[in-house]
């Protein structure tokens, strides 16, 4: 009884805690509310008309296109690019590359609302969105699919993620006890973090395999898996990079000096970690081409949008990354890191929608309601993130 | 007399093995390049004050 008592009451002042956290900070009216208050609200709208009347009344989807900019988007190129997460769990904690560990909390916190948010987006795009937990409970599921193995991950990488973020929540609710507690169980969740990361992050590309008729041959391959682990690398990597640079700016003032002064080092060390990564990516990729005798392909307007890809946005970046690091210039670092997003961006819009049913005479097009409704999720993901950073000790304070 | 016949190089991989070899070589060229001292950085050069 008396537990209960003191149990009540401490929720109640925390919730009280809560809702007062919950008041805006800060000016009301900058450029990004202005542009992203409206687009949320009309992506509401257009939600609301997808879950009362179909995927049909907002979408260009079909039978022949299953797999739109929703999926393209959100979940492809989203989970990818939320690779530095585990990227950086595995420098610092089991590397012990401390250099890094001022920047471990706000990439946490970013993988964990990409993977909210972007794996979340799903619920948007099934047809019939309830069916969604049925991997997870048992219902009429292939225990041989890939998606089976894909979805398990989401769900288990999600509470990985929560619970390396959890301290931070522990210590901004004030909660010193469970904070120590969930301090100690870091280094567990972060390992089990990595191999699931490795797993699914493979495990989104080998979902095409079983689509090997409907992509071009130039981007279809047994080693899709493969390319899809080793692009979240340098994709994840990039985005830390170029996330880095934005926060660097916008929250200066909620960092710590020492981590200022040491902002230049760790953007060079991330951006020689990623011209390694993309030169060994572009080893595969070329490796393949070759393997697979892909060079009549090459001479035909697909041929030159996958050189496009490949030399513009891997092979280009690649060897702005090492003139960079090499030169010690930081702009440079931020072009390539914007260059190799957009790359990954492409590889994953090329495998799943453009080259997808490549000789199909009808093709998909995303409706403007479809880009409404990513941009919606884009800048929800950056508002949460923008209420959490100020205020948790996200950022290092040192 | 004998004579040769020429394999070809795609059919036989051999240029997939010719590009394993060339990668190896520039892998070490590019990690070679990249743990080299760093040059001093020119804009900060130029932005100290003078005396």
């Amino acid at each position: 009884m008396n537990n209960a008592a003191v149990f009540t009451g401490e929720l109640r002042s925390f919730l009280k805690f809560f809702l007062q956290e919950l008041k805006p900070r800060g000016k009301w009216l900058t450029p990004f509310n202005v542009i992203s208050i409206p687009t949320i609200i009309l992506g509401l709208i257009i939600l609301y008309f997808r879950f009362t009347e179909g995927l049909g009344s907002v979408t260009n989807l079909s039978q022949q296109f299953p797999f739109g900019f929703w999926i393209g988007f959100d979940v492809m190129t989203g989970v990818a690019l939320a690779g530095g997460a585990y990227v950086i769990c595995f420098v610092v904690y089991v590397m012990r590359l401390e250099k890094y560990h001022c920047i471990v909390k706000v990439t946490v916190l970013n993988g964990l609302l990409a993977y909210v948010f972007y794996s979340g987006a799903l619920v948007l795009d099934l047809g019939r969105p309830w069916h969604i937990i049925n991997p997870i409970i048992g219902n009429s599921f292939g225990y041989n699919s890939v998606l089976f193995l894909v979805s398990w991950h989401f769900l288990l990488y999600m509470i990985v993620l929560f619970v390396e973020f959890s301290p931070t929540i522990a210590e901004w609710a004030h909660w010193e006890k469970l904070r120590k507690f969930l301090t100690g169980l870091t280094l567990g969740a972060v390992i089990i973090g990595i191999t699931l990361s490795i797993l699914h992050q493979s495990g989104v590309g080998a979902m095409f395999l079983m689509a090997k008729p409907k992509i071009h041959p130039l981007w279809y391959s047994e080693y899709i898996p493969l390319l899809y682990f080793v692009s979240s690398i340098f994709a994840g990597l990039s985005m830390i990079i170029f996330e880095g640079s934005i926060s660097h700016k916008v929250f200066s003032n909620l960092i710590g000096e020492k981590t200022h002064h040491s902002h230049d080092e760790i953007v060079l060390g991330l951006a020689k970690a990623a011209a390694i990564t993309m030169f060994v990516y572009y080893f595969f990729l070329a490796f393949i081409f070759m393997h697979g005798d892909k060079w009549k392909f090459i001479n035909t307007p697909w041929g030159y949008w996958y050189l496009v890809e490949v030399i513009g946005f891997v092979l280009i970046p690649c060897f702005m990354f090492a003139y960079a690091v090499r030169n010690r210039r930081l702009g440079v670092i931020r072009v390539a890191a914007a260059m190799a997003i957009f790359g990954v961006v492409l590889n994953r819009q090329n495998i799943c929608l453009i080259a997808f049913n490549w000789y199909a005479e009808n093709r998909y097009y995303p409706s403007w309601q479809e880009i409404v409704v990513t941009l919606m999720v884009v800048f929800v993901e950056i508002w949460v993130f923008r209420w959490i950073v100020t205020r948790m000790s996200v950022f290092s304070k040192e | 007399m004998e004579y040769y016949s020429y394999v070809n190089i795609f059919e036989t991989k051999g240029l997939a093995y010719i590009l394993l070899i060339c990668f190896l070589v520039l892998g070490i060229l590019l990690i070679k390049y990249l743990s080299a001292p760093e040059k001093k950085d020119s804009s900060a050069a130029e932005r100290k004050p003078r005396t």
